[in-house]
């Protein structure tokens, strides 16, 4: 039989708790359980202390009949055992449990995913409305010009780099589309970056509502303002999204959306989820690195077109960033979540993260699985099957 | 039966690593070996007769979880300082390139859209800044582990002045309300803007004292930080019954940073970035530093910050939370203090007589 025994000794003192004996009484609880049992002892104090909890101290003795040749030495070693007072007595269930639990530990639920996905969706219109809202403000180039900016005093204007940005973004975002289609526990992926993105992007709601900063360049063409026609309004905010807020696409003439940059967040944001959802060998790494590329060269690229502030992309990474390793670390470590020690939880958001990772028991492990699985009836032993069919057909 | 097996096996303390146990020993739980006694080897030899086992040290140290080490402190305030300097300094250079009020006037605001500005507002801002910081000095000179949460202070206090001085210098704002007097530009006059530096550093960055005549230093807002900040570290090492005291700075912090909108002296932005930068930053760290098992994760993505390795200097010996206590600041050599009667028996027996 199985089991593994677990000691915690500290360095070097005193004496020990055991709880080995435990593992000797366990036969019936393993054969119900199908599990093994981790004893846990403590070595290190100083003295022999008796503890409260000692859950299985009644458990008699009488179970280990089983195989009388080992016996004799359980007792010695029961006994032995005894000597020391306290234990601590872990149940861990066993490999193929582990297996099965493991499903359930990361479920899919794809309603919370869909959820997800609304709250971004939503976001991504409120911001598309915020901009063409904010655009009614933006000073006009003559009265406000371009703020001082260091990085526009060094580099010139590059016509063409902001197309390199867009395309980049475009190869990060599909890339990303398709790793994601063969992750394995899409579902779960899939809520976080819609939840993030949906966060991102209401963050930039506010920052470019509260204060409008006026065009970075004098190149930027802006729309014409619309004053008080909103069915005018409403057209650019159908245009914006179509677009998908791109300029390569032509349906970015609107200004004001400065602080902070919605291309960084992207790009930054495409680029944490690729890495993180991927494998870490050499050649994933390599993979790494070129995505990395891709954003670094998107994001310097939206400065040297002098298309936004440098400001607004520094601040847009270090939301990004952030955001993602504190969404992350609180999903990963499961002790954060019960400890009260946890200042992580001071989130406004917090309510929501419960929500969507409540059931997510364990680290989202780098699987991949084909996306559409083919029902396995048609692959399963056709042979089998139909062979009755089969083989009349063959006579 | 496993037994037979086992015995001729290899020293069990050599299966004792634990899969995924990170190898930085001073972080981690280190899995060492227990010096063999007589008794734990037959305790042992049953148990490697009888089972695998998986040895977890687990440190009970009598020793000091919450060293001092003043120097870490000193290293601190020294970060600090010289962050504060280049704040000013920072602020002398970004002053000469903030636009005329004339040619690049105020930018939209929502709040001073609805809000005029009120003349007074700054100086209930800085009154509301100094009561606190002072508040702050006192009950950090009362707090018994002094000079570790001294250390965070300065720490943080220095990152986020670091990131001000990044975010002032990149992109120059224009002044955020007409009524703002900035003084005039010196262009190449070194002796001059070194002056102004002092003086900025004399009167610790305050309009109040008149010390801050220069513009451009909006995003992000100072002020915003340090009452924040401020706020928070008073709220985080004092006890929790203090309901009352929490409550009073709350307000104190809340109601300055109001009025630093209202006094149009900064734009909504610059105070909301203020906000959540310290914020997180704060919580960030403190997470990391009381969360013990966090720093062995090897899920902890709160490391991949670039100050992962000053967090490391700083908290490397504090293995525990920091527990809420209080002492007088000034100790006598402690041993007249510490159990006077029992130490000095002979003598004070002699002197009584």
């Amino acid at each position: 039989m199985s089991g593994t025994g677990v000691s915690l000794t500290s360095d070097g003192r005193g004496c020990r708790v055991m709880a080995a004996s435990q593992l000797l009484d366990e036969r019936e609880d393993e054969i119900e359980n199908e599990g093994y049992h981790m004893m846990v002892t403590i070595e290190g104090r100083t003295h022999l202390q008796t503890t409260p909890a000692r859950p299985y101290q009644d458990v008699p003795s009488d179970h280990n009949d089983d195989k009388p040749d080992v016996n004799e030495s359980r007792n010695g070693f029961r006994k032995t055992l005894r000597k020391n007072q306290d234990y601590v007595r872990i149940s861990i269930p066993k490999a193929n449990i582990i297996q099965a639990t493991t499903v359930s530990r990361l479920p899919a639920e794809w309603l919370k995913t869909c959820m997800a996905f609304i709250w971004a969706a939503f976001n991504l219109v409120l911001t598309t409305v915020m901009i063409t809202v904010v655009h009614e403000r933006v000073p006009d180039q003559s009265i406000s010009p371009p703020l001082p900016d260091k990085f526009f005093d060094y580099v010139a204007r590059v016509e063409w780099a902001f197309s390199v940005t867009e395309v980049n973004g475009m190869i990060l975002v599909a890339l990303w589309f398709i790793q994601w289609l063969f992750l394995k526990h899409r579902a779960i992926v899939g809520r976080r970056f819609f939840f993030l993105q949906g966060m991102l992007y209401m963050y930039r709601m506010i920052t470019m509502y509260i204060t409008t900063l006026p065009v970075p360049s004098t190149h930027m063409v802006c729309a014409s303002k619309l004053y008080g026609d909103s069915q005018g309004k409403i057209q650019r905010v159908m245009k914006l999204m179509s677009g998908g807020g791109l300029s390569i696409t032509g349906s970015h003439l609107m200004c004001g959306d400065f602080l902070y940059s919605g291309h960084t967040v992207m790009l930054t944001l495409t680029f944490l989820f690729i890495q993180e959802y991927s494998p870490r060998t050499l050649l994933w790494r390599f993979y790494h690195v070129i995505c990395w590329l891709l954003s670094a060269v998107g994001v310097v690229c939206i400065l040297a077109a002098h298309e936004h502030y440098t400001v607004d992309v520094v601040v847009a990474y270090f939301i990004t960033s952030r955001l993602f390793y504190w969404y992350h670390t609180m999903a990963n470590n499961q002790t954060l979540r019960a400890s009260p020690r946890n200042y992580l939880n001071r989130t406004w958001w917090n309510f929501a993260f419960n929500f969507l990772e409540k059931n997510v028991k364990t680290t989202v492990p780098c699987t991949f699985s084909w996306p559409v699985s083919i029902p396995s009836v048609c692959f399963k032993n056709p042979c089998r099957s139909y062979t009755k069919v089969q083989s009349t057909r063959d006579e | 039966m496993a037994s037979a097996d086992h015995q001729g096996r290899k020293d069990p303390t050599e299966i004792s690593r634990t899969d995924g146990a990170p190898s930085t020993p001073t972080s981690c739980p280190v899995h060492s070996h227990a010096t063999e006694g007589p008794k734990r080897n037959g305790l042992r030899n049953g148990l490697v007769g009888h089972r695998d086992y998986v040895k977890i040290s687990v440190p009970e140290g009598k020793g000091n979880k919450l060293p001092s080490e003043w120097w870490k402190t000193i290293i601190a305030l020294v970060y600090a300082v010289l962050n504060l300097v280049l704040t000013t300094v920072m602020i002398t250079v970004v002053h000469e390139r903030v636009p005329p009020k004339e040619s690049s006037p105020p930018l939209p605001d929502k709040f001073f859209d609805y809000v005029d500005r009120v003349q007074w507002a700054f100086t209930v801002t800085e009154v509301n800044g100094m009561v606190l910081v002072s508040i702050w000095a006192i009950q950090w000179l009362f707090h018994r582990y002094r000079a570790i949460v001294g250390r965070r202070y300065l720490f943080l206090l220095g990152t986020l002045y670091m990131y001000r001085c990044i975010t002032m210098y990149v992109t120059t704002l224009p002044v955020p309300g007409m009524h703002m007097v900035c003084a005039p530009k010196l262009y190449g006059d070194s002796d001059a803007k070194l002056q102004r530096v002092l003086q900025l550093l004399s009167g610790g960055g305050l309009s109040i004292n008149g010390s801050h005549l220069l513009c451009g230093d909006f995003l992000y807002s100072g002020h915003t930080v340090i009452l924040t900040l401020t706020y928070l570290f008073i709220k985080e090492y004092s006890p929790c019954s203090f309901w009352w005291y929490h409550l009073v700075c709350w307000l104190m912090a809340a109601v300055g940073v109001v009025c630093i909108l209202v006094a149009h002296e900064h734009y909504t932005v610059d105070v909301l970035v203020a906000y959540f930068i310290t914020t997180r930053l704060f919580y960030w760290y403190h997470t990391m530093a009381n969360l013990q098992n966090l720093k062995c994760s090897p899920n902890n993505y709160l490391t991949h910050t670039w100050w992962n390795p000053v967090f490391n200097f700083f908290e490397r010996n504090v293995l525990t939370q920091v527990p809420c206590s209080f002492c007088w600041p000034m100790t006598w050599p402690p041993a007249c203090l510490k159990n006077p009667c029992k130490k000095y028996s002979m003598v004070q027996s002699g002197r009584e007589e």
